[in-house]
């Protein structure tokens, strides 16, 4: 691996983004905005302070200590400001020219330059990673010793200030890494969907620091603002917790990026330089690994604060189990040529329902086991708050079961929709499965109009609701649940059907171009 | 000795074969012109030669190295150059070959001279210090090929080089390319402006709807397809009876056609019997002025295979 003030992705954007009199003028900048920062932060004071001594409320003493507190307040607003702006900036600029990155370069048709040349998939990620907000490093390489000055002068540790620039370049780097991600996962023509994704993902980051009164707090670190408040905040604080014990908002911010850093990292270096129709994100065994480790991340965080007892626990786990199977499933689909060559092979090879090429229901089962699996672990782990009982794990086994079904269903229908002509086959055949699930809510709305009971009943055969309603005990209404089930598996053996007779057809008469 | 190895080269889209059951083989220092209509694969092949498609199924190898099990290995020896292209228009020239040269992983003392003598084959010395921004679309293609050029690869993959240039833009290209074979790189070049190819490349192969109609040395491939040869005549003075008279009398002789002090026919014996043509001519009294074969270009060439006129 080149080093990064050799990797030729990092010196182009270097040569491109930071010739001398634009590095110049950005420093100017820089440090004429700061001077009119530290100028509205006296100003301010003072202001403050004139008022305070108009005021009949303080004492001479009071006003001689805030006197000589002043200078001191000054600099810690100003190095506040200072941290929050760098912050802003970096991790805002971070995400939207990685975002822009890969499909920018596809629609300028650079990109098969560079998948050409001899730079490793990993070489053009840290250089992409690192040179596209070259600039914004820059800004924040020239405000550093500003605020490192600010700081110490607003009696701010050193130690404090290191972890808040800790934070800045570990949340920027883990929000780059987001980008590249959503950036390779679009064709060029859908660079403005990139962008609307990124916008997306950068709220989703802000808010998620409300997270820490929720009952997985951890879940907060994702946002740099959370440890970022910390820093500047003094006294009582919600606290981020692995497995019950308190864990520094920092620390918890770090430990989140890595892991979860981790897999991003691991699906660009599979895709990067890979065609776009051959992209796959992740194989069949990292999909499972995936899915255990949100899993395990979750039961991890977990604080007893509303889920208190196993009956709601084991619905919200299984929920959520439903949407990491959905994107796990998104990430196995086979494209229609590696179908083909897994249909023609499939007699050679052995275990051919699990080859990489084959179908998702063997691994989305799979995943959806070790999702139960852990599940139990993480019922034995609570037992003292969720308790440990055979009606938990009997509950979220049909909990799971109809999550894993109705999943399977889905994606192998979009598996079905990806053989078909359609154009963006997966993102049709996403709505058209929302457009299902719609239809049936409606339909069972609609019946229960006229009776009570046919609208409970509907609900249980056509949603996947049904299995999560503990309300009606008796045993017809689970009988329902089951005949949903069936339902649906039946349907997935006729999609499964369909997708054969459409690889048979492809296989038996391929129109030659 | 092969530098291009393809065996069994399949490639399918959804319902498509793009490429059907490809094998070819091109020996080092040729310049392997590939034609065909829009459509019939000549893009697909390219790019699974240079290891930015994936093959469904066979084999590609580039100088000895299997691209699709060892890509990094291949594309040290692969330069490729597209149709429709962009270059990094907020670099200097010299910056952007720079660039690819540390891509190609060259050696680092080797890249000031080499990014400076290949600014010179594509005659842009002076635009070395200003940003590619400014240059004409001639130019950034002469800057695309030295690009592809940088790491003195032993492969030289361009896929329609020349789409968009005007006359003088693609005579310098040509220039350009033969410069590069000069120093010793096979090339491989597609296009469907068959005029482009003629007299330039030293090997032929035709696609139509994915599948190699035909491959080989130009020459070879153009007499494969040729049934008959086109000769052309003139003479001197009033002899338009002897030439008729003469070639009605040999029986590989057909269509003749004469004109003033001129004609043509086509003849499908062998050199020796054209040669015993002449001299009958010779003999019969006419003055011959020129006696020549018109050569068939790379287009009636491939209109004939095409056409299914030859197969």
């Amino acid at each position: 691996m080149t080093a990064i003030w050799k990797n030729p992705e990092f010196v182009r954007h270097l040569r491109a983004e930071l010739r001398v009199t634009r590095a110049l003028t950005i420093a100017v900048v820089v440090i004429v905005i700061a001077l009119l920062i530290w100028l509205g932060c006296w100003g301010s004071r003072a202001s403050e302070m004139a008022a305070m001594r108009r005021s009949a409320y303080f004492t001479a003493e009071r006003l001689a200590e805030m006197e000589r507190q002043g200078p001191t307040q000054v600099w810690f607003s100003f190095y506040q400001i200072l941290m929050f702006a760098q912050l802003g900036i970096l991790t805002l600029w971070s995400l939207f020219s990685c975002a822009q990155s890969i499909s920018g370069e596809r629609e300028r048709k650079t990109w098969d330059f560079q998948r050409a040349t001899r730079l490793s998939a990993g070489e053009l990620l840290i250089g992409k990673l690192l040179g596209e907000p070259v600039l914004t490093y820059f800004i924040v390489l020239c405000c550093l010793p500003i605020a490192l000055l600010a700081g110490l002068l607003g009696r701010v540790g050193p130690g404090n200030i290191a972890q808040g620039y800790l934070l800045i370049i570990s949340g920027a780097l883990f929000i780059g890494l987001a980008g590249l991600w959503l950036s390779n996962l679009f064709e060029s023509r859908s660079r403005g969907l990139v962008l609307i994704g990124a916008f997306g993902l950068y709220i989703l980051l802000a808010f998620v620091s409300q997270a820490k009164e929720s009952n997985f707090p951890g879940i907060a670190a994702l946002s740099p603002l959370t440890g970022f408040e910390r820093l500047f905040t003094k006294g009582p604080f919600a606290r981020a917790t692995v497995f019950g014990s308190p864990v520094p908002w920092g620390i918890m911010s770090l430990l989140l990026y890595a892991t979860f850093g981790f897999w991003l990292v691991l699906m660009l270096l599979r895709t990067l330089t890979k065609e776009y129709e051959q992209m796959r994100p992740l194989s069949r065994w990292q999909a499972v690994g995936c899915a255990a480790f949100l899993n395990f991340t979750l039961y991890a965080l977990y604080v007893p604060r509303t889920l208190t007892e196993w009956d709601p626990f084991t619905k919200f786990m299984a929920a959520v189990n439903g949407v990491i199977l959905f994107a796990m499933g998104l990430a196995m689909l086979t494209s229609y040529e590696r179908l083909k060559v897994w249909w023609r092979t499939r007699r050679q090879t052995r275990w051919a329902l699990f080859a990489e090429d084959g179908p998702q229901w063997p691994w989305l089962a799979v995943s959806a086991a070790v999702g139960y699996g852990l599940l139990i672990w993480g019922l034995f782990a609570w037992k003292n708050t969720l308790g440990f009982e055979i009606g938990a794990l009997k509950a979220s086994l049909v909990e799971f079961a109809v999550v894993m079904i109705y999943i399977t269903r889905d994606i192998t229908f979009i598996q079905w929709c990806r053989l078909t002509r359609m154009r963006a086959p997966v993102l049709k055949g996403i709505l058209f499965a929302s457009l299902y699930y719609v239809s049936t809510i409606v339909l069972s709305t609609v019946f229960s109009v006229s009776s009570e009971t046919l609208g409970q009943y509907s609900y249980a055969v056509l949603t996947p609701a049904g299995g999560f309603e503990t309300g009606p005990s008796n045993p017809h209404f689970q009988m329902a649940v089951f005949v949903g089930m069936g339902i649906q598996l039946a349907l997935i053996v006729l999609l499964q059907m369909a997708i054969v007779a459409r690889l048979r057809y492809a296989i038996g008469e391929v129109v030659s171009r | 000795m092969s530098v291009i190895e393809l065996a069994n080269l399949r490639k399918e889209f959804d319902d498509l074969v793009a490429v059907d059951d490809l094998t070819l083989t091109i020996s080092s220092g040729e310049i392997y012109g590939l034609i065909g209509p829009n459509g019939a694969g000549k893009t697909t092949t390219i790019r699974m030669i240079c290891g930015l498609l994936e093959a469904t199924q066979g084999e590609v190898r580039v100088a000895g190295k299997d691209v699709l099990g060892a890509p990094e290995q291949a594309r040290q020896y692969i330069g490729y150059l597209s149709d429709f292209f962009s270059v990094y228009d907020d670099l200097k020239v010299w910056e952007y070959l720079d660039y690819f040269a540390h891509a190609y992983k060259m050696p680092e003392s080797e890249i000031p001279a080499r990014v400076t003598e290949v600014i010179a084959q594509a005659g842009l010395e002076v635009k070395r210090d200003g940003l590619i921004h400014g240059l004409s679309r001639g130019m950034k293609q002469r800057l695309g090929i030295a690009r592809a050029m940088i790491h003195r690869p032993k492969v030289l993959v361009l896929d329609e080089p020349a789409s968009g240039l005007d006359p003088k833009a693609r005579i310098e290209l040509r220039n350009l390319l033969r410069s590069a074979r000069d120093e010793g790189a096979t090339i491989l070049i597609s296009s469907h402006i068959l005029t482009e190819l003629d007299g330039f490349c030293t090997s032929i192969g035709v696609m139509e709807k994915g599948r190699l109609l035909r491959s080989g040395r130009l020459d070879e491939v153009i007499l494969a397809t040729t049934r008959t040869r086109t000769i052309r005549l003139q003479w001197l003075g009033e002899s338009r009876d002897q030439v008729e008279t003469t070639l009605g009398r040999v029986v590989s002789v057909s269509g003749v056609k004469l004109a003033g002090n001129e004609g043509e026919f086509f003849f499908s014996g062998s050199n020796d019997e054209l040669s015993q043509v002449l001299a009958d001519l010779i003999t019969a009294g006419v003055r011959i002025l020129s006696f020549r074969e018109v050569k068939q270009t790379v287009e009636e060439m491939y209109m004939k295979l095409s056409s299914h006129e030859v197969m």
